[in-house]
C-alpha cells in the first residue's frame, strides 16, 4: 500500500478532465454545437433503448392493407412497400445503428488499445510484429475490407458488427502506440518503475488511463464512421439482414423504387442516418475540444 | 338517273372509304426505318454469353439476337404455344409416323457470322455437345434433361437433320423453338462460344466488357433480306436499379432491362416519363417454397400439409407485388398460361380456398401434433440474401405465425445458397424457379423429376412418374390440359414445392422503339430483335 | 514495405478463400443447378482443388514474373481487365481530392480564423453534415435533382471523348465523393490552424506587430498544412469507400466498383491482384508523405 502513495500522480491535466465534473459542464455551455450534438444522441440512444415502448406499431409486421400509405395521421412517417411502418421501422433501426455502431466501435478499440498498448509499451520484436499487422490491415481500404470480411462471415448481425470492427482497430491502435510512447518516458512512469511496479501493472494503473482522452475521440468519430459503413455494406448488398430493420438497407433497397412514387421511403431513413451520424460527429467534436489538451485555452 | 347516281356515290365512298383504309393501315404498320443503335440497359454482366451453357435470361436477352434455332416461338405473339412455332434455319418439320423421329429440312445458303457456310452438321454437333456425346464440352449442361429422350440427332446431306425419340415426344418442338436452343456452330469451341459467339442471327458480337457494355453489330449477310432495321444493339450493364430507371428516364437507354421492373417501378418510371410505353406480364417465374421432406420436422406430411394450408396467397401478391401476380399451380396460370390449372381446379386444393378456414383447420393439425400458441414450432426459413427472395420471406414467416410456427430468416449468400440447399440444410427454403418456356415437360421432369438436378428436395413420386409419361406422349392438347391440370393439382397436394405466386414484372420502352413486343408466358424466348426499328 | 505487401498478399488470399463458396459455385448457382462432376472438372480446371499453399505459391510466382493469371468471369487475361480501368478511378480520385483541397483548405482557415463566429458556425455545420450523409444516398440525390431539373444524367455510359468531356463527365461524381474529403481536410485544416494560432510564435509575431492578415495566412497556413498532408494521404486511402459505392451510383468503369463486381463473382485472380494494386498505391502514398513530412517539418530528421 505503501508503495502506491509514493508513486506520483499522473500527468495532472488530464487528470483534471477526468475528476471534474463541473469543468465538462463549463465546456459543454461553451459548446452549443456540441450540446446540440449530444442532444440527438441522447434523443436516439433513447430512442433504441425504448424502441418496443415508443414505436407505434411493430416494425416487421406485414400488411396488405398498408402498403405505401404516404405520412399521415396513423402513420406519421408513411409506410413501405410490405405495408410496415416507417417510423416504427426508424425507431428500431437505431437500436440496429447504435448496435452496430457502438459494438463495432468498442470492439475495434478494445482490440486497438490492447495492441496499441502493447506494442508501444514492450516495444521491441512485440512492436514490430504489431506495427506491421497494424499497417496490413491500414493498407486495405476499409469498405473492401469490410466487404470482404462480411461476405466471408455470412450476413447476420453480429457478423455486420465484427466486419466493420476489424477495419477499425488499426487507427486506435496507431494513437495508443504513439501516445503510450510519449507516456513510457514520463517521469511518473520511471518513477513507478524504480519502486518496483510490476510492468503490466504500470501499463494499466498509469499509461492506459492517460489514452482515455484520445481514445474517446477516435471513438465518437468511428461512431458515425461504422453507422455509415453499415449503410454503404448495405447498399451493396451486404449489411444487416432482414428482418432488422436497418437505416441503412431501408434507404438502399427503397430508393431505386420509389422516388417520386414514395419519397418518404427515401428520406426519412436518410435523414435519420444523416442526423444519427451528425450528432455524434456534434458531440465528438466537442469532446475533442475538451478532451485534447492542446487544443484548449 | 338517280338510281345511277346512287350508284355512283355509293361506289365512290366504298373507293374512298377503302382509300382512308388503306391510309389508316399504312399509318397502322408505318414504313420501317434502317439504322441506329438499340440502347438497352442490362443488370448485370452475364455469366457468359453461350445460352447453351447458362439458365438466365441476363444470357437469353444480350445473346438471343446472334443466333438462330431451326424453329423459333412467333417473336410477335405474346402467347408461345405449339401452334406459334414458326420455322427459322429449318425451312419445314415432320413427325414420322410413330410420332418418334422428327425430320426438318433445312435452309441453304445461311452462313455464320465468320462466313464459313451453316450445314446440317452444324445442328448435330449441337445436340451431340447438349447431349454430351461430342468430344468437345461445356462446362455447365444445364438443360441436357431436355433431349433425355433424344436417342440420336442423324444427319441426310446438307440440308436434312433427324431427331429420333425414344418415345413420342410434342413438346420436343416447344423446347427447340425457345430462346434457349440456338444451333452453334461445328468450327467453333464450346470456351470461345462463351467469349466470342458465332451465330447466324441478324447481329454480330461485336464485344463485352465486364461491368461496361456488351455490344452487337448488324449482321449485313442476314439470311432474312433487309433484316435487321438496326445498326447494332447496346447493352450498357447498370448493376444499380436506381441509376438504371434514371438513364432511361433521362434518354440515355431506349428500353429497360426486359422484364424486370416491378409495379412500383413501373409506375415511377410512368411518373417520370409519360411518353414511354411500359408493359407488366408474367414471366412463367414462381416463388415457391422446397420444403426439407428428408428431415425432421418436415418429414411429417401433416406439417406439411398444415404449413401449406397456413399461406395466403393474396396477401403475398398484395404485399410483394402491390397486386400484380398469379395464383397458380406450378405451371403459369391462364389466360397467359397455356397449361396452369383453372380457377376451379386451383379452388380444390387445401391452401387455396378460404384462407380463414384453412388456418383453422392448420391448427387443429398442429395441436394435434402437440404444438400450440405457448409452444410454437420453432423454425428457420432459408433463402438467398436478394430483395426477391427475402421479401417474400419476410411475409411467410409473418403468415407462419399464424399456424404456431415462429420462424426466423436465415438469409445466405448467393454462392452459397444451392450448395446449402444440396447438402440438405435447411427446414424451408424460399426460391424462384424459372421455366423456361411454358410447357408441361419442361416444368414435370426439370422441377419433380425423380432425380432432376433441379429438383431440389429430391421429391419423387413414381406414379406421378408413370403420368409425366404419359401425358408426355399425348398428342390431343385438350385432353392432355386435362391430365396435366390432374398432375400439377396432385403435386400441390403433396406438397413438393408450394407455389407462392406467379409474379408480373414490366418492361418499358420509349415510343420511338418500334416492332417490341414482350412475350407473356416466358421471359426467355423473345429477344430475337430482327425487325425491331427505330422511328427517330 | 515489402513485408507489409507481403502481408497484405497472404491477408487477402486467406480472407477470399474463407468467403464461402467459388466461382464454380457462383457459375453453377446461376444455372439453378449442380452437376457435382462438371463443378469438380471446373475447379480442377481453374486449379482451385490444388492445396491452398500451392494456389498462393502459383499466384505470387505469376505476379513475380507480371503474369495475373486469367479472369474466371471473361475468361481474358486479368491484366487488361484491370490495367485499362486505371485511369478511370485515378482521374475521379484525383479530382476528388483536388476538390477537397480546393475548398477544404481555404474554408478551413476561415474558419480558424473567425472561430466562434456564426460563419465557423456555419461552415462548421456544413463540413460536418457532409461527413455524416450516407455518400450514396448523396450520389443518388445528385442524380435524380439533375434528371429531374435539367432532364439530363451525368452518368458513365460511353467513354469520355476529349479532356473537356472528361472533366465534365467526372466532375460530378467527383464533387459527390469529394464533398465528404472536403468536409474533412475543412475540419483538420481548421483545427491545425487553430493549434499554429496559440502557438509561441506566433504570438510573438503579433506581438512584434506583424498584422493579424499576414500572421493567419503565412506564418500560421505553413505549419497548419503539415497535419493536413498527413490527412490528404490518409484520406486517400479511405477515398476508396467513397469510390465503390459512387462508381456504382454513377455507374463509373473504375476499379472500384470493378472490385466489388469481382468479389461477388469470387474471381480471385481479379480481386486478388486488384488488391493487391491498392494496397501497393497506399503504401507508396504513405512512403511519399513520410517523406514529404521530413521536407516541410525541419523538426523531424530521420536518423541515419
Amino acid at each position: 500500500m505503501a508503495v502506491t502513495e509514493i508513486v506520483p500522480a499522473p500527468a495532472p491535466k488530464i487528470e483534471r478532465v477526468e475528476t471534474s465534473w463541473s469543468r465538462l459542464r463549463y465546456y459543454a455551455a461553451a459548446h452549443p454545437l456540441g450540446m446540440i450534438g449530444a442532444a440527438i444522441m441522447v434523443v436516439f440512444v433513447f430512442a433504441a433503448i425504448f424502441a418496443n415502448f415508443i414505436s407505434p406499431y411493430d416494425p416487421i409486421a406485414t400488411s396488405a392493407a398498408t402498403t405505401l400509405k404516404p405520412p399521415g395521421a396513423a402513420h406519421w412517417l408513411g409506410t413501405d412497400a410490405m405495408g410496415r411502418d416507417i417510423l416504427s421501422r426508424i425507431i428500431y433501426g437505431a437500436r440496429i445503428s447504435l448496435a452496430v455502431g457502438l459494438g463495432s466501435t468498442a470492439l475495434g478499440c478494445v482490440v486497438g488499445v490492447a495492441l496499441g498498448l502493447t506494442s508501444g509499451y514492450l516495444g521491441g520484436w512485440v512492436d514490430l510484429v504489431i506495427q506491421r499487422v497494424v499497417d496490413v490491415l491500414q493498407a486495405m481500404p476499409l469498405l473492401v475490407l469490410a466487404l470482404v470480411m462480411a461476405a466471408a462471415l455470412g450476413p447476420a448481425l453480429n457478423n455486420t458488427i465484427l466486419a466493420i470492427a476489424i477495419p477499425l482497430i488499426p487507427y486506435s491502435a496507431r494513437v495508443i502506440r504513439s501516445n503510450t510512447l510519449a507516456l513510457r518516458e514520463q517521469p511518473f512512469v520511471e518513477a513507478a518503475r524504480a519502486v518496483g511496479m510490476s510492468e503490466f501493472r504500470i501499463a494499466i494503473r498509469h499509461v492506459l488511463p492517460n489514452t482515455v482522452a484520445p481514445l474517446i475521440v477516435i471513438a465518437t468519430a468511428q461512431l458515425g464512421a461504422a453507422i455509415l459503413t453499415e449503410a454503404s455494406l448495405s447498399f451493396l448488398g451486404l449489411g444487416v439482414p432482414e428482418p432488422h430493420p436497418s437505416w441503412g438497407r431501408m434507404l438502399s433497397e427503397s430508393a431505386a423504387e420509389y422516388v417520386r412514387t414514395a419519397p418518404w421511403l427515401v428520406i426519412f431513413p436518410g435523414i435519420a442516418i444523416s442526423l444519427a451520424v451528425f450528432g455524434t460527429n456534434l458531440f465528438g467534436d466537442a469532446l475533442r475540444d475538451i478532451l485534447d489538451p492542446r487544443l484548449r485555452d | 338517273m338517280t338510281a345511277k347516281l346512287t350508284a355512283l356515290a355509293a361506289a365512290v365512298m366504298a373507293v374512298a372509304s377503302i382509300a382512308v383504309a388503306s391510309i389508316a393501315n399504312v399509318q397502322a404498320a408505318e414504313q420501317p426505318k434502317h439504322g441506329g443503335i438499340l440502347r438497352i440497359f442490362h443488370r448485370e454482366t452475364p455469366p457468359s454469353l453461350s445460352i447453351h451453357e447458362e439458365a438466365t435470361f441476363s444470357v437469353n436477352i444480350p445473346a438471343m439476337a446472334i443466333f438462330n434455332n431451326l424453329i423459333i416461338y412467333d417473336q410477335h405473339i405474346p402467347q408461345n404455344s405449339i401452334d406459334t412455332i414458326r420455322p427459322e434455319l429449318a425451312t419445314s418439320w415432320a413427325w414420322d409416323k410413330s410420332n418418334t423421329a422428327l425430320t426438318f429440312k433445312l435452309r441453304q445458303g445461311v452462313k455464320w457470322h465468320d462466313g464459313v457456310p451453316f450445314t446440317a452438321k452444324d445442328v448435330k454437333c449441337t445436340f451431340d455437345l447438349l447431349q454430351g456425346k461430342a468430344k468437345d464440352k461445356f462446362r455447365k449442361d444445364p438443360r441436357k434433361g431436355w433431349y433425355d429422350n433424344v436417342t440420336d440427332v442423324t444427319v441426310k446431306g446438307d440440308d436434312e437433320v433427324t431427331f429420333h425419340l425414344k418415345r413420342p415426344q410434342p413438346s420436343l418442338l416447344a423446347m427447340l423453338a425457345s430462346g434457349y436452343s440456338p444451333i452453334y456452330p461445328c468450327h467453333v469451341s464450346a470456351a470461345q462460344m462463351r467469349t466470342h459467339p458465332i451465330g447466324t442471327g441478324p447481329f454480330k458480337f461485336v464485344d463485352e466488357k465486364q461491368n461496361e457494355y456488351i455490344k452487337l453489330a448488324r449482321n449485313p449477310d442476314y439470311w432474312k433480306k433487309g433484316l435487321p432495321y438496326l445498326d447494332g444493339i447496346e447493352y450498357t450493364i447498370i448493376k444499380n436499379r436506381a441509376t438504371a430507371v434514371l438513364a432511361f428516364v433521362a434518354g440515355k437507354e431506349d428500353v429497360t432491362f426486359p422484364t424486370e421492373m416491378t409495379a412500383a417501378l413501373e409506375a415511377d418510371i410512368k411518373k417520370q416519363d409519360p411518353t414511354a410505353i411500359c408493359e407488366l406480364k408474367p414471366i412463367n417465374v414462381s416463388t415457391n417454397l422446397i420444403v426439407n421432406r428428408d428431415k425432421p420436422p418436415f418429414n411429417n406430411p401433416d406439417l406439411r400439409k398444415a404449413m401449406a394450408m397456413s399461406l395466403d396467397r393474396k396477401a403475398f401478391i398484395d404485399i410483394i407485388l402491390q397486386g400484380h401476380g398469379d395464383i397458380g399451380g406450378s405451371l403459369l396460370p391462364p389466360p397467359e398460361g397455356v397449361w396452369g390449372m383453372p380457377p376451379e381446379v386451383l379452388k380444390t386444393i387445401p391452401g387455396y380456398g378460404d384462407v380463414k378456414k384453412d388456418r383453422e383447420e392448420a391448427r387443429a393439425i398442429m395441436k394435434k401434433l402437440g404444438y400450440g400458441p405457448d409452444k410454437p414450432l420453432k423454425i428457420k426459413v432459408s433463402t438467398r440474401n436478394l430483395a426477391t427472395y427475402r421479401d417474400p420471406a419476410v411475409v411467410l414467416i409473418d403468415q407462419l405465425k399464424t399456424v404456431y410456427i415462429q420462424a426466423e430468416l436465415e438469409p445466405v449468400e448467393s454462392g452459397a445458397w444451392f450448395a446449402k440447399v444440396a447438402r440438405g440444410d435447411y427446414a424451408v427454403g424460399l426460391n424462384l424457379t424459372g421455366n423456361g418456356i411454358d410447357d408441361p415437360d419442361q416444368s414435370f421432369y426439370e422441377n419433380y423429376g425423380c432425380g432432376s438436378q433441379r429438383n431440389y428436395t429430391h421429391y419423387c413420386n413414381k406414379d406421378l412418374q408413370k403420368l409425366f409419361d404419359e401425358q408426355s406422349q399425348m398428342t390431343d392438347v385438350a385432353k392432355r390440359k386435362k391430365l396435366v391440370w390432374e398432375i400439377d393439382k396432385k403435386i400441390q397436394e403433396d406438397v413438393a414445392r408450394p407455389i407462392l405466386f406467379h409474379a408480373r414484372t414490366g418492361t418499358c420502352w420509349k415510343p420511338y422503339v418500334k416492332n417490341m413486343t414482350i412475350m407473356s408466358n416466358s421471359s426467355y424466348n423473345g429477344y430475337r430483335f430482327e425487325d425491331i426499328w427505330l422511328d427517330k | 514495405m515489402l513485408l507489409t505487401l507481403f502481408g497484405i498478399s497472404v491477408l487477402v488470399f486467406v480472407m477470399l478463400r474463407l468467403v464461402p463458396g467459388n466461382i464454380a459455385d457462383i457459375l453453377f448457382d446461376a444455372a439453378g443447378m449442380i452437376d457435382t462432376a462438371d463443378k469438380a472438372k471446373l475447379e480442377h480446371d481453374l486449379g482451385l482443388d490444388k492445396p491452398i499453399v500451392v494456389q498462393y505459391g502459383e499466384w505470387i510466382n505469376g505476379l513475380a514474373h507480371g503474369d495475373l493469371g486469367y479472369s474466371y468471369v471473361s475468361e481474358k487475361p486479368a491484366i487488361d481487365e484491370i490495367l485499362p480501368r486505371i485511369p478511370i478511378t485515378a482521374k475521379l480520385a484525383g479530382l476528388a481530392l483536388a476538390f477537397s483541397v480546393i475548398f477544404g483548405v481555404p474554408l478551413g482557415v476561415i474558419s480558424a480564423v473567425k472561430q466562434n463566429t456564426v460563419l465557423d458556425y456555419f461552415l462548421r455545420v456544413i463540413s460536418l453534415s457532409g461527413l455524416s450523409m450516407p455518400a450514396f444516398w448523396l450520389g443518388l440525390l445528385i442524380l435524380m435533382a439533375c434528371v429531374a431539373w435539367f432532364g439530363f444524367i451525368p452518368i458513365y455510359t460511353d467513354p469520355p471523348k476529349g479532356f473537356w468531356d472528361a472533366l465534365w463527365l467526372f466532375s460530378v461524381p467527383a464533387a459527390a465523393v469529394g464533398f465528404r474529403s472536403s468536409a474533412l481536410v475543412m475540419r483538420l485544416t481548421r483545427s491545425a490552424m487553430l493549434e499554429v494560432l496559440r502557438q509561441d510564435y506566433i504570438r510573438t509575431a503579433r506581438a512584434k506587430g506583424a498584422s493579424d492578415r499576414t500572421v493567419n495566412y503565412r506564418h500560421a497556413l505553413r505549419n497548419a498544412l503539415l497535419p493536413v498532408v498527413t490527412v490528404i494521404g490518409i484520406e486517400a486511402a479511405f477515398l476508396m469507400g467513397g469510390l465503390i459505392v459512387t462508381e456504382t451510383v454513377f455507374n463509373i468503369p473504375g476499379i472500384a466498383r470493378f472490385l466489388v463486381e469481382a468479389i461477388r463473382w469470387r474471381d480471385y485472380p481479379i480481386v486478388q491482384n486488384l488488391v493487391m494494386f491498392i494496397a501497393a498505391v497506399a503504401v507508396l502514398i504513405n512512403f511519399l508523405i513520410d517523406l514529404l513530412y521530413a521536407v516541410l517539418d525541419p523538426r523531424i530528421r530521420y536518423a541515419g
